[in-house]
């Protein structure tokens, strides 16, 4: 009687807190849909300027969010491009070939990295710039390369261990059928243990994806400013929305202005939801060839 | 090496780290026969199994040592001693599972894996193998006109015929069959047993079992594995008197 009263109220109180979060996501969601949906629109984004001749760079766009919304497209991107390689292989290392002992120390050294603050990544590249800029070019200044290198370091424990236990958490008949077979080492990782693990790897690249995206700390001290235009190269200077939803919350003159945040809020939303939306995608299709592919 | 023996085995011991799974295993195997190792549950049966074909090489901690020698290719190898490279042994040395491990591809696919993970690209080959091994497993009239279907579509007999088929592909010499009917019905264990009593003429077959009535009915040689020593069983097999 006791024990079956004590499941009903487990019961019900999870179900009361998947509720409750449910119902809070919700009403952020359709808050923000509130204040930013008046405000989105083709001004917002390029301002006075053509749309197209934007997109096809031949003009530049002073009062509209675009130049932030390809700096985002950008860092996001290239932080990603840079942390995957180096995040996926580190994370088949730690859970194929590192001996128990090193796979401890590392997987603790990790997960040290996961908690080092993001303002504190963000003092440390903007120090590798300020190093670079003395002894090697005066070129060379907080920028978007120094950024998403930032970016690719605070993210790259996400990648390490998704990819670590994805691999980890296989099963043994999984695990023992290829080499049961003859297959090699890598045979068995590339044919069999790798795509049978994308799909949890792809879920954390994604969640890699937001993390890159809305970072603010680091970017403030390595790069973003509020107004460059789009960067004409890894070392240019460059806009960012999650900057740009920072400084215009802090620094507004008017409802008007702010709620140009709350649409910018939208945007920043709408490029996580794209890109999750492509590697969704990926996961499918890449799951898909990759356990047909030999 | 006596001629007809394909297996034999000295004071073979097995650990896991500090931990002796195996204690001084010694027997004789003779060619195509079918050799049932019995015993209660984790007493090390499966790891037994796994000396034959190394499948504790990736396992952190575990190693084996004395004398195991096996005839393949005529040839006596020596596994523990790592004298012939880990694909080829489990190229020559099969073995199918207590669960039913298709890949989820096709099963024209699951059947051409083995084929070209060992490098073989004929496909005229492939495909010839990959019936030869289908009929073989009583399989190939039952899947003969959905090749490429997916193996998870397969009902848990047929699954265990495709996973046997699949093994049988590289015709190995050596057949490890860790409790290989124990999450199948009476019917699709019927089929298997009777399977295996027709490859024992291919191969050698080592099985695991938990099941004496299927022992006695299939097995040539019984062995009882307790508390890591190996013995001759109770249990009588088919070729001794009840």
């Amino acid at each position: 009687m006791m024990r079956t009263l004590m499941e009903k109220t487990i019961t019900f109180l999870s179900w009361l807190m998947t509720l409750v979060l449910f119902s809070v996501v919700l009403f952020f969601i359709g808050y923000l849909l509130h204040k930013g949906l008046p405000v989105l629109g083709r001004s917002l984004v390029f301002g006075e300027t053509d749309p197209m001749q934007a997109i096809l760079g031949r003009a530049r766009v002073f009062d509209g969010l675009f130049p932030a919304v390809m700096g985002t497209l950008y860092l996001v991107l290239l932080s990603t491009a840079l942390a995957l390689p180096i995040g996926i292989s580190a994370g088949i290392y730690l859970a194929e070939y590192a001996p128990p002992a090193a796979g401890r120390r590392f997987g603790f050294f990790f997960d040290i990295l996961a908690g080092i603050p993001s303002i504190v990544i963000g003092l440390f590249g903007f120090s590798v710039a300020v190093f670079l800029h003395k002894h090697f070019s005066g070129r060379i200044s907080p920028c978007l390369l120094i950024s998403a290198l930032s970016l690719a370091f605070l993210v790259l424990p996400y990648i390490i261990r998704s990819t670590q236990v994805a691999l980890e958490s296989l099963p043994a008949p999984i695990r023992r059928t290829a080499p049961a077979l003859g297959a090699t080492r890598l045979q068995n990782l590339v044919y069999v243990l790798i795509p049978h693990a994308l799909s949890n790897i792809v879920s954390g690249i994604i969640l890699s994806i937001g993390r890159c995206a809305e970072d603010t700390a680091v970017i403030m001290l390595t790069g973003v400013v509020a107004t460059a235009g789009i960067p004409s190269s890894l070392l240019s200077q460059y806009e960012a929305l999650p900057f740009y939803i920072y400084y215009i919350s802090g620094q507004y003159a008017d409802q008007a202005e702010l709620d140009k945040g709350y649409g910018a809020c939208l945007i920043l939303l709408g490029i996580c939801a794209v890109l999750f939306i492509l590697a969704g995608m990926v996961k499918k299709h890449l799951t898909h060839r990759a356990l047909y592919k030999v | 090496m006596e001629q007809q023996e394909k297996i034999i085995l000295r004071n073979v011991n097995f650990w896991y780290g500090r931990n002796r799974i195996l204690d001084k295993i010694s027997m004789k195997i003779a060619g195509q026969t079918i050799t049932a190792v019995m015993g209660p549950s984790g007493q090390g049966k499966t790891t037994f199994l796994g000396l034959f074909n190394r499948l504790w090489d990736d396992i952190p901690g575990a190693k084996a040592d004395g004398h195991m020698e096996i005839l393949l290719d005529n040839r006596p190898v020596t596994p523990i001693r790592k004298d012939i490279p880990t694909p080829m042994l489990r190229r020559k040395v099969g073995m199918i599972f207590q669960e039913p491990n298709p890949l989820p591809m096709s099963i024209a696919k699951n059947m051409a894996f083995p084929l070209k993970l060992a490098g073989i690209q004929d496909k005229s080959y492939r495909e010839a193998k990959i019936k030869k091994a289908l009929e073989q497993a009583f399989l190939w009239d039952e899947v003969k006109h959905r090749l490429h279907t997916s193996a998870l579509d397969l009902s848990g007999g047929q699954k265990q015929r495709l996973c046997l088929a699949r093994a049988l592909v590289l015709e190995p010499e050596i057949l490890l069959c860790d409790e290989p009917t124990s999450s199948l019905d009476a019917h699709a264990a019927n089929v298997i047993e009777e399977l295996l009593v027709q490859l024992k003429t291919r191969c050698t077959i080592l099985m695991v079992s938990h099941n004496p009535d299927q022992v006695q009915r299939i097995a040539d040689n019984v062995f009882e594995l307790q508390n890591g020593r190996m013995n001759p069983s109770d249990i009588p097999s088919k070729h001794l008197p009840g």
